[in-house]
Order: structure tokens, then C-alpha cells, then sequence
């Protein structure tokens, strides 16, 4: 842990993710106003004493709706990591120590599902379920699957022919205790780190879908949706679009440099020095 | 020869005076150097022997000018012919590299360029430095790798690196290094990677260049035998320090330091036997009958697509019986097969033929069973990688005592520490992590492993290797006491023949899978050897006796 805050990429992604946690955890009790409450008096103001960011098209305070947001935007993005990277690793596991034909099947589908960008899948998948908060969840953890099967799986197969599987093998370890406890463990640092960089795309997707309708439904203060519901005010008043924007940008540039950095505190080699 | 001007039969060619370097880490300076002297008069090769992190090639990089950006160079001066090389300008450097001095590496096959053939590669340096247009330079390159021994140096210089064996791409670094007459080279461990026999063509070639054009050399080399070989002078650098200086035969014949004086001692000599039982009488423990393994059978799904793949033969009908309390080396080359066998015998290997252990037969890899897995232990080549780094040393070695039932839980720990001791480790490893431990302490673990099974024949494959001299040493010492207190029989795969001449009470020796010769150690210089076994012997220098060494050990 002390490595990752040497580095200052690492000590900013800390920084990021800890105001996000805390926003997350402690938003729904600060926000200075009911996030849905409508104040007709004062509709698209800029910031203001008594709205700090402004409001948006009916008047609802646009902090409060920001600090309220917080976790359906980021549990999305974490939970749908989680599944996708659950059911990655899981495939990628078995391909890699199935081998053979087992595995040329398994690797051979996924990479036509790769080919497939990330959004236009989690469309796909979103069209075929019907739009809200849990099918958009599940589209993109299915979206995920497939590059996540596929680090899992060179991550260990990098190990499965390292000397101390070798030593387990000739001692006739079964394969669970083989897999559970010497190739897990060992296998489990590109997993991670992979997974944080990705909760930054899960949050842009989740966005994107809420902006697109598919995602969360009005009158969700998910950040994707203030995005797409305040578009057409635009002009008159960019606080209500650039708000919830610079959030979306500021979560996702935490996710992804506090990856960076659990990759490089991972790597044995940069460590070192 | 035209550029050997008359100053340096005055001047040492190189100077190192009281030489400091240190490299910056984010936890403080380490020291890499310290007040390091020495120079080579012209015409001479020194010797710059010391273990892995004793600063030997940061000091070849200093003189090279070619240092990482985190090098702190504390004090001291650098001349090349009396020349400040620390004062040169980059340009007046990169002169100076390849055409006055020039280096030869450890590993020719990542010191050469794999996109560029190797003609061009030796032509570069000509047209650089020499101003040779590019055909006067390709006949020059070609006349350089002719001196080298390569046998048809125009088809080697249309050649690709991946096209030429180790040893033909060594020649070539090394014509590479010779050909723009340079006043010294620096030769940094030049044989380490290659074949024995290939090493001693290599050591020969170094020789010959050496006398005919005169040049200086400085040798780095963690091997004490082969530096006594070629160099006149020798420095040994410990810890940033050099601890000894002077000619070789003074310091290998009565080494000053204790360093020095150990790290002399340490060095296998064939005649200094270290076991003193003799195996049990009686029948073999271990039985191989026409073992046969083969490589490359197909398991892809796509190999239809391809049906005419070869087949590699890893090992061709090995037959040999090991008895109970013996000590067995198999030695050869790199694939010649010595791993496969042993990685047949654990049941890493799929292999025809049959093993008998006992009172039992097994024909393939899959009769393996739990009985014999117990009662042959392996021990890898690389300590790094055959512990799991996410496991503490306790669980690593209490895990066959679980796994075969052999103590009862509440003894696991008891037994641990007793392990611990049984290999000369500090009890409380047992609560560390593998990268907490050194290479040689990781590799006492990995011993510890093996005999916690307590098994009747142990594996060594190449276990002593990838240490440094006198680990190596303790280590095969270490295992020899074990195997003595045990009774347990011991295969030790090894290419270190003088090593394996101290420690067997046989030898096999394999070359490309077929087994060619068995013999006890004490007839290794018998008349009715092998060729193969004649050759390898030869290739190996036997160190230089210290005086007092030969009490001690």
C-alpha cells in the first residue's frame, strides 16, 4: 500500500477514489436539499449562496442531486465490473487449465465477442433485456466478460508452468488444491488491476446508457441521465450539463489512475527499483 | 595494429583510480563501487572475478560510459591511455565505443540485432568508424569472421541471427568487438550462456585473437577456474570492493583475503571428494528399461492443418538402476536430456518404456501413483520459481506432512523447525515469505521440501546452477550431509562436471537424448571412456590449487 502512495499517480488516484467513497457513503445525508424537490422561483441558475451549483430545468438543486447520484452511478460501475469480472475470471480460469481443445473452443468464441466494441455489445444486450438500471448492469458486466476471460487466462497460463506448480504436480496434489491455493493467489494481480481500470469504463457506459435512455429511468439522479435530461438547456445554462460531466470525468479519471498505480505496485520489476 | 601508437607501451591502457559509484533508489543511494583501483598495462588480460552483485559489470559500464540515469558517481578518475574518460563529451564517447574500446556480452542472443543480418551488423562498426564504404567493409567483415573459425563466413553474413548456433553468433560479437583494432575490450561473462564444449571453442578463439593482435582485455567472470585459465592478472571485487589484486598465480595459490581465500576454496576440484559411503549392496531401488520420450505429439485442435509435425525425441531408450544410498550425476549439455528423464521420473513427463521403483513397474506417466510420487522428491533448478511466493516457508514445508498423512497436525510445527535446522536455517523462517530469503536460503527451503516427504530418492535438477560459487558449494555440501544422515538416493543432474566428479559415486553422461556413457566417478579418466565424455572433460579447466585448500577441504 505504502508503494502505491509513492507514486503520484497512485497518490491521486487515492485521493480521487477516497472523495468518491466518502460521496458515495455520506452524500445522501450532506445534500443540502431533497434532491427532487422542485423550485419553480428559481429554474437554471448558475451557482448561487444558497444553490452552490446552481439548478437545473425545475429548480431541483443541482448539488444535492450530484451527492445523491454519487452511488447509483459508481455502484453501477463497480457492481457491473464485478460480475463481468467474476464470470471472466471463472472462463478464463477453465480455459486455460482445461487447455486443449476445451480451450481453442472457449478462447475462439470470445474473440468474435471481442471484436464486438464494448458499447455496441452492451446495446445489443440492452435492446434484446429492456432498458433500466439492472439489465444495463448485466449488459455490460456480459460486455466485459469476454476481455476479462481473456487476461485471466494468460495470467495463468504465465504461471501454470512455473516450478512450484511443476513441484505441486509431482507431489500429486489434487487440481483444486492446485488451482484454489498455488495458481489463484499467484494469478490474481493482473485480475484486480485490470478490473479497476474497467470500473472506469463500466461508469462512462453506464452513463452513456443513461443518456441514452437505456440505463436509469427518470427521476434517478444517476449522473448519465442529469447529463441527458438537462441536454437541451444547454445554451441557456452549461452548469446543469458541465456538473454532472466533470463528475462522471473525475470518478473515472480515479478508477483508472489508481489502476495504473496497483499495476505498477504489482509489477515486480518496478518495484525493485 | 596501425592505431597501437608507441605512448601506450608506457601508460597502462586502462586506469581505474579510486573509482566510487552508487545508484539512487527511492529508499537511498546504494553503494555499487567502492574506491575501486586496478589498470591493465597493454597487451594484458585481467581477470575481474566476483558473485552476482558484486559490482563487476557496473564497473564495465563505468568505463564503458554507459551508465543508468540513477548513477551517482562519487569520486574517482577513469583513463583510457591517460586519458580522462569521465571528462569526454557524449560525441567524443560514442566515438570511442566500438573503435577504441568495445565489449562482448554474456548472452549473444540478445546482443545481436534479430532483423538485421549478421554481415550487416559487423559491417556497421567498419562503416562507422573505420570509414569503410559499404563493400570495402563487408570484405573486411567478411575477413574478420574468417579469423574466428566460422567455416563459410560469406554465407554467415547473409545469415540471420536466429540462423546461427550460440556459439556462431558468439564468433561473430566477437569478430564485431576485433574488428576496428580497438585498444581494449571488455568481455563481460562472454561464455556463461553457451555449451561447455562451445565455451571451451570460445575460450580457445579468445586465446588465439588475443595473441595475434595483442589487445588488452579486461574479463569479468564469476568463474575462478576459467579466469585462472586465460587471464595473467586477476582482480576479485566483493561488495563494490576489490578485495585482491594481482597475478593469477599468486592469488589462487595463496589468496590474501578471506574472501579471496573462500571464494578459492569454494570452486569444485574433482580430486577433493566430499561424500565417504558407498551405496548399498544389492538390488537397484530404481530401474529405467528403454525409457523413450518424445516431444511435440499434437494437442491442437488446428494440428490437422499441419499433420507432418516431427517429432523430438526428448530421451532415447535410457536404460540405468540406480541402488538405495547412491549418488548418481547425470551430466551433459543443454538438451541433451538430462531434465527430461528427471521430468519423466516425477510424472511431469509423459514417457514410454518402463520405471521400476521397488518392487513395482510403472509404464507410463499415468500408472504413476501416490506411493512413488512420495518416495521421489524433486528439487528444480531456479529456488525463485519453484516456491509459491504467496505462501510462507512454515506452510511450504509443512505441506507434504499434510499431504502424505506423515505427521499428525499438532506436530506439523515441531517437524517444520526441524527441517529448518536439518538445512541450517534460523527457525523463525518459518513465518517468511520467499522473496524474504537469498537465492542459496531459498533453495535450502526448496531442499527441506523435498526431504520433509521423506522420500527414497531425491531429484536435483541442475540445483546448483543458478547460485553463486560459494553457495554452490554449501548447497551441494548441505545435501550431501542430508543424503548421508538419510540413506536417501540422490540423481543429480548437473553440467558442472567437476562439481558432479566431487559429489557422485557414478556418472551418466547424455548427448541428445541417448544415454552414452556410465562410469564410476573415480574412472572418469579411464581410457575406455567415450569421446563425448573425453571431450566434455577437456573442455572444463580444473581450477588451480590454492596451497592451503587443499587442508581445509
Amino acid at each position: 500500500m505504502s508503494e502505491l502512495i509513492r507514486h503520484p499517480t497512485g497518490m491521486v488516484g487515492a485521493g480521487l477514489l477516497s472523495i468518491i467513497a466518502l460521496t458515495v457513503i455520506l452524500g445522501p445525508f450532506i445534500a443540502p436539499y431533497d434532491p427532487q424537490a422542485f423550485h419553480p422561483a428559481v429554474r437554471l441558475t448558475g451557482p448561487s449562496a444558497a444553490h452552490w451549483l446552481g439548478t437545473d430545468q425545475f429548480g431541483r438543486d443541482i448539488f444535492s442531486r450530484l451527492l445523491t447520484g454519487a452511488s447509483p452511478t459508481i455502484l453501477f460501475g463497480v457492481g457491473a465490473t464485478a460480475l463481468g469480472v467474476l464470470a471472466g475470471s471463472i472462463i478464463g480460469v477453465t480455459a486455460a487449465v482445461a487447455g486443449g481443445w476445451v480451450d481453442s473452443v472457449i478462447m475462439r468464441t470470445l474473440d468474435g465477442l471481442l471484436a464486438v466494441p464494448d458499447l455496441l455489445f452492451t446495446l445489443l444486450i440492452v435492446t434484446i433485456l429492456g432498458g433500466g438500471i439492472g439489465e444495463a448492469m448485466l449488459a455490460v458486466a456480459v460486455a466485459f466478460t469476454p476481455g476479462m476471460a481473456r487476461i485471466a487466462r494468460s495470467s495463468v497460463l504465465s504461471i501454470r508452468t512455473r516450478e512450484y506448480i511443476l513441484a505441486a504436480i509431482a507431489r500429486d496434489e489434487s487440481r483444486a488444491y492446485i488451482i484454489v491455493q498455488e495458481v489463484i493467489p499467484n494469478a490474481i494481480g493482473p485480475i484486480i488491476v485490470e478490473a479497476t481500470i474497467r470500473v472506469s469504463f463500466a461508469i462512462m457506459i453506464g452513463a452513456t446508457l443513461g443518456f441514452l435512455g437505456l440505463g436509469a429511468q427518470p427521476p434517478s439522479t444517476e449522473w448519465g441521465l442529469m447529463v441527458a435530461e438537462a441536454r437541451q438547456y444547454m445554451y441557456r445554462s452549461p452548469w446543469v450539463v458541465a456538473v454532472p460531466g466533470i463528475a462522471i470525468a473525475v470518478a473515472a479519471l480515479g478508477f483508472n489512475l489508481f489502476g495504473d498505480a496497483l499495476r505498477d505496485a504489482f509489477d515486480p520489476r518496478r518495484r525493485r527499483r | 595494429m596501425t592505431r597501437q601508437e608507441e605512448p601506450g607501451k608506457r601508460h597502462p591502457v586502462l586506469e581505474v583510480r579510486d573509482y566510487s559509484l552508487a545508484y539512487g533508489t527511492p529508499t537511498g543511494p546504494v553503494e555499487a563501487l567502492r574506491n575501486v583501483t586496478l589498470s591493465i598495462r597493454p597487451g594484458r588480460t585481467l581477470g575481474l572475478v566476483g558473485e552476482s552483485g558484486s559490482g563487476k559489470t557496473s564497473l564495465a559500464w563505468a568505463v564503458m560510459r554507459y551508465l543508468p540515469a540513477n548513477a551517482i558517481e562519487r569520486s574517482g578518475r577513469l583513463e583510457l591511455l591517460g586519458e580522462d574518460l569521465r571528462a569526454k563529451s557524449l560525441e567524443e564517447i560514442q566515438n570511442l565505443r566500438g573503435r577504441r574500446i568495445s565489449m562482448v556480452f554474456q548472452d549473444p542472443g540478445t546482443s545481436l540485432n534479430p532483423v538485421l543480418r549478421l554481415g550487416d551488423q559487423v559491417a556497421e562498426v567498419l562503416v562507422r568508424h573505420r570509414s569503410l564504404t559499404a563493400k570495402e567493409a563487408r570484405q573486411e567483415g567478411e575477413a574478420w569472421l574468417a579469423r574466428t573459425g566460422i567455416s563459410r563466413p560469406s554465407d554467415m553474413m547473409n545469415r540471420y541471427p536466429h540462423e546461427a548456433s550460440g556459439g556462431e553468433k558468439q564468433r561473430v560479437v566477437i569478430a564485431t568487438a576485433f574488428a576496428c583494432n580497438p585498444e581494449m575490450i571488455i568481455f563481460d561473462e562472454p561464455t556463461t550462456a553457451l555449451d561447455i564444449i562451445t565455451a571451451r571453442q570460445i575460450l580457445d578463439l579468445f586465446d588465439d585473437l588475443h595473441d595475434e593482435t595483442g589487445v588488452t582485455a579486461l574479463y569479468i567472470s564469476h568463474d575462478l577456474g576459467l579466469v585462472s585459465r586465460i587471464a595473467q592478472d586477476v582482480a576479485v571485487i566483493n561488495q563494490g570492493e576489490i578485495v585482491e589484486l594481482g597475478s593469477c598465480e599468486h592469488v589462487f595459490a595463496r589468496p590474501r583475503s578471506s574472501y579471496a581465500r573462500n571464494l578459492v576454496a569454494a570452486v569444485p576440484h574433482p580430486d577433493h571428494r566430499i561424500i565417504n559411503t558407498e551405496p548399498d549392496d544389492g538390488d537397484d531401488l530404481l530401474r529405467l528399461d528403454g525409457v523413450n520420450v518424445r516431444y511435440g505429439r499434437g494437442k491442437n485442435v488446428l494440428d490437422f492443418l499441419q499433420p507432418r509435425r516431427e517429432m523430438v525425441h526428448g530421451a532415447r531408450d535410457v536404460s540405468f538402476g540406480l541402488r538405495a544410498g547412491e549418488i548418481l550425476g547425470i551430466v551433459g549439455e543443454s538438451g541433451s536430456g538430462k531434465s527430461t528423464i528427471a521430468k519423466a521420473l516425477v510424472g511431469l513427463q509423459d514417457f514410454e518404456g518402463s520405471i521400476t521403483f521397488g518392487t513395482k513397474s510403472y509404464s507410463g506417466r499415468r500408472r504413476i501413483d501416490r506411493t512413488y510420487r512420495r518416495a521421489v522428491q524433486i528439487v528444480f533448478q531456479h529456488p525463485d520459481a519453484s516456491l509459491n511466493p504467496r505462501q510462507t516457508v512454515g506452510k511450504i514445508l509443512s505441506r507434504p506432512l499434510k499431504l502424505y498423512g506423515l505427521a499428525p497436525r499438532p506436530e506439523w510445527a515441531r517437524r517444520v523447525r526441524e527441517l529448518l535446522r536439518s538445512v541450517l536455517l534460523p527457525e523463525d523462517y518459518a513465518k517468511r515469505f520467499p522473496h524474504e530469503l537469498s537465492g542459496g536460503e531459498k533453495q535450502r527451503v526448496a531442499i527441506a521440501r523435498a526431504f520433509a516427504a521423506e522420500p527414497q530418492l531425491v531429484i536435483c535438477d541442475e540445483i546448483t546452477s543458478s547460485l553463486d560459487v560459494s553457495v554452490q558449494a554449501s548447497v551441494a555440501r548441505l545435501l550431501v550431509e542430508l543424503q548421508q544422515k538419510t540413506g536417501t538416493a540422490c540423481l543429480f543432474i548437473t553440467h558442472d562436471l567437476n562439481l558432479v566428479r566431487q559429489l557422485a559415486h557414478r556418472i551418466a553422461v547424455m548427448q541428445n537424448g541417448d544415454l552414452v556413457d556410465l562410469f564410476c566417478s573415480s574412472e572418469a579418466r579411464a581410457p575406455d571412456r567415450h569421446p563425448y565424455t573425453t571431450q566434455l572433460l577437456d573442455a572444463v579447466p580444473v581450477p588451480v590449487e590454492p596451497e592451503e585448500a587443499a587442508v581445509t577441504a
